[in-house]
C-alpha cells in the first residue's frame, strides 16, 4: 500500500498535516484543538450539520461554518473558538439555545459527570441563562421499552438515535416525530423498540436523553469502577467495559475494538448482566443426601465426595462442556480427568476445527468486500449479531449479499458447518479471501485448542458411564446432555443456578458467570482474547476447586488462570504469556495453515420424504442467562414460523395466518411470517417453539374446532 | 398492480412514493391510521415508524381522527391584514368549535393554515382543499351551510 | 373575487399573449407562438443555450436571485458522470405573500413546461420534476391536464415530466429540503457542500429553479439574450417580474412589470393607493426579509437597488400595511410561521424561533422590559449566519427589523401595558398554527408567564 497523500491546513495559526479526506474535526484533534461536536458521529454515516456545535471560522467564507461537515483542504485557513471571536460567539449561541429548552436536572439525571452537554456548557457555554419563560415540557420519561427509558425534555434533537436505527441497525424503528420546536424521539405507536442493538442508542445520546432502565438512578460516573473486559455470551467476542460499584455489576459498555465490533454491542451483550444477582443462584456446593434429599454441604465435604465419585468411576468419566468455558477451564478439567483418572471422554458442544486458519481475517474486513455469501440460514442476528452489522455496512458500501454460491467473503451460521471443515472447502473452490465459521458456542474453539493441549492421547469411547460431569449451564440446559445422565452411574453438576442443577446430579457445585472469571477466549475470528473478572463470584471459582481435586488425584494443576494459560500457550499459542495478549487483542495470523483440508463427504441429514427443511436454530434472546433477565423477555422470539414467499405461495398460507408444522408424529401450530429474504426450502423456527419437530416438515393449515 | 406500485413505477426509488401513499391511504382511511401506516410501509417496503415520521412532519397528514370535511382558513399576515381573524371567528361561532377541533357530529374539522398563495384576494379559505377566494364573514354561513348540505 | 393578473407595463414576457384568457390548452398556446422555442433550442447545442440564458442575466425568481445561466453551467455534463442528470422545478411556491407561480400554472402551464424542455436540452437532461406545494390542487390538475396534452403531441420527446405533490411545509421551497422530500424523506435541509449541482436528487447531478425562472427561458430564446438583458433594470436585475401586490391596497394582484419600477409606482399608481388609512411599513421581498418603511417607498425594485437599503427582491412580493396595524403583531405573527415552518433539525432555529415568539407574546401583552428588546435583538444575531439553512434568519431579520425601525411602538406596548392599539388593530389577537392541535404531542399555548 502506498504512503496516503497529504494535505496541510492551518488551524488556530498551526500549520497541520493529515492525510487527503481527513474529516476537519479530526484533523483539528490531531493537532491538540477542539472541535466540540454532538450531533457529529461518524460511525453514523455522512455528517448532517445539525446541532451547530462544531461552528467554525473558515478563511474565504463568509458565514460560520459546520466544522464536522468539512473535509481537511490544502491550504485552508480554519479559526476556532480559541483564535475565533466570532466562532466562540457562534458556539456560545449554539449552547445557549441548547440550554432554552434542556431541563436543569442534572443533579438526579444519569449521565452527570459524563454528560457532552454538561462538559462543553463548562466550557464553552453561557454563565447565565436568559430563558425567563417557560421551557418545552414533555411527558418523562417515557419506556421505549423495558431497557430503554427516554426523556423528551433532555433531548437536544442530534439525530443520532434515529441515525443510527435508519443506517447502521437498519431496523427503521426509533424516528423523529413532528417539526419544528415539537420534534421528538419516538417508536411507531408506542410500541416498544424491539431488537439485537437497541442499547447502543444509550451510548450514542450525548445527554441523558435515552437511557439503560437498568442503571436508573443506581450510581455515580465517579463512584465507578470501569473494568476492561470481552463478552462471553457468542462467538464474536466484544470488546466491553463492566462499570463496577462496590463488587456490583452496575452496567456494560462498548470498548470499541475497531476490528471486532467498532464500538457496538448486542442488547444481550449488554443487559444480560443482571443474570449474576439471579434468585436460584447456587452459592453452596449441594450433596444428594440418601433418603434426606438434597442438602448444603462444606467444600472439604463436596470435595471428598467428588474424589469418591471420580474414583468409583474407574476411568469411565465423562465430561459434558459448555463451550463457554476459559481455555484455562477446560485445560484443567482435561489434566483432571484424563491425568487423574485416565479418562478421556468429552462432550463438546461441537468439534470446531482449525480447517479456517488459512482465511482468517479481521471481522471488519467485511465490510470491504465486494461479493458477501452468508450460508447456513441462522441469522447472523441470532448467532453472532455484531457480524450482521458488518455485512449491513458491507451493503451500504456497495457489497453484493448472496445466500449460496461464490463470494470473496464466506460467512457461516447454522447447522451443517462441521465446525468450519465444510466452509473450508467452500472457501477453496470459490477462492475467498476470508471465511468465517459461526461455532454455536462463544469459546468452543478456545476449548478445542485446550483439550487436545491436555493430551495426544486419542479419547477411548467406554462402553459405560461411570461419573458425568456437567461443566456448566448451557451443558446442564443440553437434552442430550440430561439424556447420557439417565445412563450415567453418577452425575456430578457445576452451575450457576438451582433451576437447572436441582433434581438429576448427586453433587451440585457452583458455577460462575463469564463477568466472574479470569482467563482467556477464542472467537470465532480465532482471535485469542483476555477475559477479565469484573466482580468476586459468590463461590470459589471453577479454577480454585479444579486445581484441588487434581491434587488430590495426584495431578498438578495451578489455581490461577496466568500459570495455567502459560501451559496452553506453550503448547498451542506459540507461548505467549498472559500480558502479551493485548487490552484489544491482535488477531495473530497463522500464516503457515494448510489451504486444502481433506475431510470426509457431509451426512446427508435424515429426510423424512417431501416437506421443508426445518431449521431450527438457537435465539440471541435464549438461555440460562437471558432467561433470568426479566427487562430482556419482551425480545424473546414470537411464536412463528418464517417461510419464504416461493413456499407461502406454494402452500396458500398468508403472512401472519396461523399453520401448523408437523414431522413424524410431532406438529406444533405457528403464526406464519413471510420472509422475502429467505431462501425456498426451508422454514425457520426458534427452538423454544419447534416442540419435537425434527429434520422435514410437512405444512397445513389448523384445523379450527 | 397495486395503487401504491403504480405510484411507485414513477421513481426512480420507491421511497419517492411515500408522500403520494400516504394522500392516497389518508383519503381511504380518513385520518393516518395504524393500518393505513402499516399497509403503505409494507407496500413500499418501510417501516411503519418510517412513514409516520414522515407524515408527522407535513401538515396536510392527520395523525389524528379528523372530520369528514375540512375548512382551513389561511391566517397569516397577508390576509390577516384584511379579515382573516374575523372569518375564522365567524367560523367557529358558525360551527361551534375552537380552531383546531372537529363538530361532535364528527363532520368538519376547522384549521387555520399558513399562506396558501391568494393573498391578493384575502381571505382564503380552502374547503375541503379547495380555495374561496375574497372570503368574509359574512360569506361564513352560507358556506357551512353548503358543507352541511351536500352531506350524507 | 378572481385574482387580478394583469401586464401592469410592458414588456408582457412571462404573460406574453394572455389577455385575461388562460393558454391552458395547446392550440391557445400554439395560437400565441407557444412550443417554437423549444424547437428552436434544439437546433442548437447544449452550450449555446447555457449561454444565451447567462447573456441574458436572467436571474432567480425564488428568492435568492442567483444567475440562472450560471447555474445551469454549473451541471456536469452527461459523459462525465455515471448517474443520470435531474431537474426539479420549484413549484412550492410559500413564502408568505407570494402567489404568482400558481398563476404561471393556471394562466399559462405550456410556457412552463416549454421552460422545463428548454433547461432539460441546455443542461441534457431526460427527467424533470416539478415539486408543487400540496395546497395547489386545482393548479396540479391544470397543470397535469397540459403536460398529457404535450406528452401526447409529442412535445416532450425523450424528457419524462412528473409532477409531484407536497403535502403542506414551507421548508419544503428550500431546494435541499425539496429534495429531501421529493426522495420521500421528512424535508429537512441538507448542508451544503455538497451542492445540488453535483450531489442533488438521488445524489445526482441536478438543477433547481424557481416556477417563473424557468418560465422565462422560452422568452429569452424569443426576444434574444441580448434584448432581454436590456430589460428593465441592468445589468443585474434584467426582464420582468411578477409582482404579488397584496395588503391594504387598493387593487392587489398579480402584476408584470419590468424590474427597476419604484415600489411607490406599483402601490400607488398600479395598485390604486392605500384604501383607509395611511401606509406605514411594507413587506417586500417576502415576510422572510426586513420590512420597509414609507421613507424608502421610491427604491426601484430591483437587487441593487433594494439591497443599498438593507432589502431584498425575494419573491417579488410588496404587501402594503396601512397604519391601522400593530407592528409588534406583524413582528409576532411573522415570527410565529417561522417558528411553525422551522424543520427542528438545526438548533438555533428550531429554539431561537420559538424564544422570538416567547418574548414578542411577552412584549405584545405588555409583560415585559426593554431590556427585553436587546435581548431579541441579540438572539436574532445569534441566529442569523449560524442555521443549516436560511429559514432562521428569514424569522430573525424581519423581527430584527421591525425592532430597529419601530421601536417607539414597541416602546409604547410596555407604557401602555398592552397594544395600545387595543381592539382596533387589523392583526389584534390574529390566531397562528403554532398554537393548533397538529401532530401529537400536542403544542401547548406558548405561555408567556416567567418563570
Ligand atoms: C426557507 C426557504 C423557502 C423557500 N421557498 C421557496 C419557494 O417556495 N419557491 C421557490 O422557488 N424558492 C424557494 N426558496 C429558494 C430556493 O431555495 C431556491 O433558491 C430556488 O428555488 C432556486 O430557484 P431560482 O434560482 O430559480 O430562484 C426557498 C428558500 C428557503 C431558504
Ligand atoms: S434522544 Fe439523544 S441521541 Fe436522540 S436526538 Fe435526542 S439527544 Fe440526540
Ligand atoms: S457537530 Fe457539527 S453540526 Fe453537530
Amino acid at each position: 500500500m502506498s504512503a496516503p497523500e497529504l494535505v496541510r491546513l492551518t488551524i488556530d495559526g498551526k500549520d497541520v498535516q493529515v492525510p487527503k479526506g481527513t474529516g476537519l474535526v479530526e484533523a483539528a484533534m490531531s493537532a491538540g484543538t477542539e472541535i466540540p461536536v454532538f450531533c457529529y458521529e461518524p460511525r453514523l454515516g455522512a455528517p448532517i450539520g445539525a446541532c451547530r456545535m462544531c461552528l467554525v471560522e473558515v478563511e474565504g467564507m463568509p458565514k460560520l461554518q459546520a466544522g464536522c461537515t468539512l473535509t481537511a483542504q490544502d491550504g485552508m485557513v480554519v479559526k476556532t473558538a480559541r483564535t475565533s471571536a466570532q466562532a466562540a460567539t457562534g458556539q456560545n449561541a449554539t449552547l445557549e439555545f441548547i440550554l432554552v429548552n434542556h431541563p436543569l436536572d442534572c443533579p438526579v439525571c444519569d449521565k452527570g459527570g459524563e454528560c457532552p452537554l454538561q462538559d462543553l456548557t463548562f466550557r464553552y457555554g453561557p454563565g447565565k441563562t436568559r430563558m425567563s419563560f417557560e421551557k418545552l415540557t414533555f411527558e418523562k420519561p417515557i419506556p421505549i421499552s423495558p431497557t430503554i427509558s427516554l426523556d423528551r425534555e433532555r433531548c437536544i434533537l442530534c439525530y443520532r438515535c434515529t441515525r443510527f436505527s435508519e443506517t447502521v441497525s437498519e431496523d427503521g424503528q426509533l424516528v423523529a416525530k413532528n417539526r419544528g420546536a415539537m420534534s421528538v424521539i419516538s417508536t411507531f405507536d408506542d410500541e416498544p423498540y424491539t431488537g439485537p442493538f437497541t442499547g447502543n442508542v444509550t451510548e450514542l445520546c450525548p445527554v441523558g436523553a435515552l437511557l439503560p432502565t437498568q442503571y436508573r438512578h443506581k450510581a455515580r460516573p465517579w463512584e465507578i469502577n470501569a473494568v476492561p473486559t470481552v463478552c462471553g455470551l457468542c462467538p464474536v467476542g466484544c470488546n466491553t467495559w463492566v462499570d463496577v460499584r462496590e463488587e456490583k455489576a452496575m452496567r456494560v459498555r462498548s470498548r470499541n475494538h475497531p476490528e471486532i465490533d467498532e464500538g457496538w454491542i448486542c442488547d444481550k451483550g449488554r443487559f444480560a448482566f443482571t443474570h449474576l444477582r439471579s434468585a436460584d443462584r447456587v452459592v453452596d456446593p449441594i450433596m444428594r443426601v440418601r433418603r434426606r434429599g438434597f442438602e448444603p454441604v462444606s467444600w472439604d465435604a463436596a470435595l471428598d465426595r467428588a474424589t469418591e465419585l471420580l474414583q468409583a468411576a474407574h476411568g469411565r468419566v465423562v465430561v459434558a462442556l459448555s463451550g463457554s468455558e476459559t481455555v484455562e477451564q477446560a485445560y484443567a478439567l482435561a489434566r483432571l480427568v484424563r491425568g487423574g483418572t485416565g479418562s478421556h471422554q468429552a462432550m463438546l458442544p461441537e468439534e470446531v476445527t482449525g480447517a479456517l486458519d488459512a482465511y482468517r481475517a479481521p471481522l471488519s474486513s467485511i465490510a470491504d468486500a465486494k461479493k458477501i455469501a452468508v450460508l447456513g440460514d441462522v441469522p447472523l442476528t441470532e448467532s453472532a449479531p455484531i457480524v450482521d452489522l458488518w455485512v449491513k455496512k458491507a451493503r451500504r458500501n456497495g457489497a453484493e449479499i448472496v445466500t449460496e454460491g461464490d463470494a470473496d467473503v464466506l460467512i457461516w451460521s447454522g447447522p451443517g458447518g462441521r465446525g468450519g471443515l465444510r466452509v473450508a472447502q467452500l472457501a477453496e473452490q470459490a477462492g475467498a479471501t476470508a471465511a468465517f465459521y459461526v461455532p454455536a458456542t462463544s469459546n468452543a474453539r478456545g476449548i478445542a485448542d485446550a483439550w487436545a493441549a491436555a493430551s495426544d492421547e486419542e479419547a477411548t469411547e467406554a462402553e459405560s458411564i461411570g461419573l458425568l460431569l456437567v461443566s456448566g449451564d448451557e451443558a446442564a440446559n443440553d437434552p442430550n446432555v440430561r439424556a447420557l445422565a439417565e445412563r450415567a452411574d453418577a452425575v456430578i453438576v457445576v452451575s450457576m443456578f438451582h433451576g437447572l442443577a436441582a433434581g438429576w446430579a448427586d453433587l451440585v457445585l457452583p458455577g460462575t458467570s463469564y463477568l466472574e472469571r479470569d482467563g482467556t477466549i477464542v472467537n470465532m475470528e480465532g482471535r485469542l482474547q483476555r477475559l477479565r473478572r469484573t466482580v468476586q463470584p459468590p463461590c470459589p471459582d471453577e479454577l480454585e476447586w479444579i486445581s484441588q481435586l487434581a491434587a488430590r488425584a495426584g495431578v498438578d494443576v495451578a489455581p490461577y488462570a496466568t500459570a495455567v494459560f502459560a501451559e496452553v500457550s506453550a503448547k498451542v499459542y506459540g507461548g505467549i504469556s498472559f500480558g502479551e495478549i493485548g487490552e484489544r487483542a491482535p488477531l495473530r495470523g497463522y500464516a503457515d495453515a494448510p489451504t486444502h483440508v481433506e475431510a470426509p463427504a457431509a451426512p446427508e441429514p435424515p429426510s423424512n420424504g417431501g416437506g421443508l427443511k426445518l431449521v431450527c436454530y438457537k435465539p440471541l434472546f435464549s438461555g440460562p442467562a437471558v432467561e433470568r433477565v426479566q427487562e430482556l423477555q419482551f425480545q424473546r422470539p414470537q411464536a412463528e414460523a418464517e417461510l419464504s414467499a416461493d413456499d407461502a405461495k406454494r402452500h396458500g398460507i398468508a403472512n401472519g395466518a396461523d399453520v401448523t408444522l408437523t414431522s413424524g408424529d410431532h406438529s406444533v401450530t405457528l403464526r406464519a411470517r413471510v420472509n422475502k429474504k429467505l431462501r425456498p426450502g426451508i422454514v425457520r423456527v426458534a427452538r423454544e417453539h419447534a416442540g419435537g419437530l425434527q429434520g422435514d416438515v410437512e405444512l397445513s393449515t389448523p384445523v379450527t374446532a | 398492480m397495486s395503487v401504491y406500485d403504480e405510484i411507485a413505477a414513477q421513481y426512480p426509488s420507491t421511497k419517492s412514493a411515500v408522500l403520494p401513499a400516504l394522500r392516497v391511504a389518508q383519503e381511504k382511511y380518513g385520518h393516518l391510521t395504524r393500518e393505513a401506516f402499516e399497509e403503505v410501509a409494507d407496500a413500499l417496503d418501510l417501516t411503519p415508524a418510517y412513514c409516520m415520521s414522515v407524515a408527522s412532519f407535513y401538515d396536510m397528514f392527520h395523525l389524528e381522527p379528523v372530520g369528514e370535511h375540512t375548512i382551513e382558513v389561511c391566517t397569516n399576515v397577508c390576509c390577516g391584514l384584511v379579515n382573516a381573524q374575523p372569518v375564522l371567528e365567524a367560523f367557529e361561532r358558525e360551527l361551534g368549535v375552537t380552531v383546531g377541533h372537529t363538530t361532535d357530529d364528527g363532520a368538519i374539522t376547522l384549521r387555520a393554515v399558513e399562506c396558501l398563495g391568494g393573498c391578493s384576494t384575502p381571505t382564503i379559505v380552502a374547503v375541503d382543499h379547495v380555495y374561496k377566494q375574497s372570503v368574509t364573514p359574512a360569506d361564513v354561513p352560507a358556506i357551512v351551510e353548503e358543507l352541511r348540505g351536500n352531506q350524507g | 373575487m378572481e385574482t387580478r393578473v394583469e401586464v401592469a407595463e410592458g414588456p408582457a414576457l412571462v404573460l406574453r399573449g394572455y389577455e385575461g384568457e388562460p393558454l391552458r390548452d395547446l392550440d391557445s398556446y400554439r395560437a400565441v407562438g407557444g412550443y417554437a422555442q423549444i424547437a428552436k433550442a434544439r437546433a442548437m447545442t447544449p452550450q449555446e443555450v447555457t449561454q444565451e440564458i447567462i447573456d441574458s442575466n436572467l436571474r432567480g425568481r425564488g428568492g435568492a436571485f442567483f444567475p440562472t445561466g450560471r447555474k445551469a453551467s454549473f451541471i456536469p455534463s452527461p459523459d462525465k458522470v455515471a448517474k443520470p442528470i435531474y431537474i426539479t422545478v420549484n413549484a412550492d411556491e410559500s413564502e408568505p405573500g407570494t402567489f404568482k407561480d400558481r398563476e404561471i400554472m393556471l394562466k399559462v402551464p405550456h410556457r412552463l413546461l416549454e421552460g422545463c424542455l428548454i433547461a432539460a436540452h441546455a443542461i441534457q437532461s431526460k427527467h424533470v420534476f416539478i415539486y408543487i406545494r400540496g395546497e395547489y390542487g386545482e393548479e396540479y390538475r391544470v397543470l397535469e391536464a397540459a403536460r398529457k396534452e404535450a406528452a401526447a403531441a409529442g412535445l416532450l420527446g425523450d424528457v419524462t415530466i412528473t409532477i409531484h405533490r407536497g403535502a403542506g411545509a414551507y421548508i419544503c421551497g428550500e431546494e435541499t429540503a425539496l429534495l429531501e422530500s421529493l426522495e420521500g424523506k421528512r424535508g429537512q435541509p441538507r448542508s451544503k457542500p455538497p451542492f445540488p449541482a453535483l450531489q442533488g436528487l438521488y445524489a445526482a447531478p441536478t438543477l433547481i429553479n424557481n416556477v417563473e425562472s424557468i418560465t422565462n427561458m422560452p422568452i429569452v430564446l424569443e426576444v434574444g439574450a441580448a434584448e432581454y438583458a436590456q430589460i428593465g433594470a441592468p445589468p443585474n436585475s434584467t426582464g420582468t417580474r411578477l409582482f404579488c401586490l397584496s395588503g391594504n391596497v387598493a387593487k392587489p394582484g398579480v402584476y408584470e412589470a419590468p424590474h427597476g419600477i419604484t415600489v411607490r409606482h406599483l402601490i400607488y399608481d398600479i395598485g390604486g393607493g392605500i384604501p383607509n388609512g395611511e401606509l406605514k411599513a411594507v413587506m417586500v421581498g417576502g415576510s422572510s426579509f426586513p420590512v420597509m418603511i414609507p421613507s424608502e417607498l421610491d427604491t426601484q425594485l430591483d437587487a441593487d437597488s433594494l439591497g443599498q437599503k438593507g432589502l431584498f427582491i425575494g419573491s417579488g412580493v410588496v404587501c402594503a400595511i396601512d397604519d391601522r396595524t400593530c407592528i409588534v403583531q406583524f413582528a409576532l405573527r411573522v415570527a410565529q410561521f417561522y417558528m411553525h415552518e422551522s424543520c427542528g433539525k438545526c438548533t438555533p432555529c428550531r429554539v431561537g424561533t420559538r424564544w422570538l415568539v416567547q418574548h414578542l407574546r411577552a412584549i405584545e401583552s405588555g409583560k415585559a422590559t426593554e431590556a427585553d428588546f436587546d435581548t431579541v435583538l441579540d438572539i436574532c444575531d445569534r441566529i442569523i449566519g449560524k442555521c443549516l439553512c436560511v429559514l432562521g434568519d428569514s424569522a430573525a431579520m424581519p423581527v430584527a427589523s421591525c425592532i430597529t425601525k419601530f421601536r417607539d411602538e414597541f416602546r409604547a406596548h410596555i407604557s401602555h401595558g398592552g397594544c395600545p392599539f387595543g381592539e382596533d388593530s387589523s392583526l389584534a389577537h390574529l390566531f397562528a398554527p403554532v398554537d393548533q392541535h397538529a401532530h401529537t404531542p400536542v403544542p401547548q399555548e406558548l405561555s408567556v408567564e416567567r418563570t
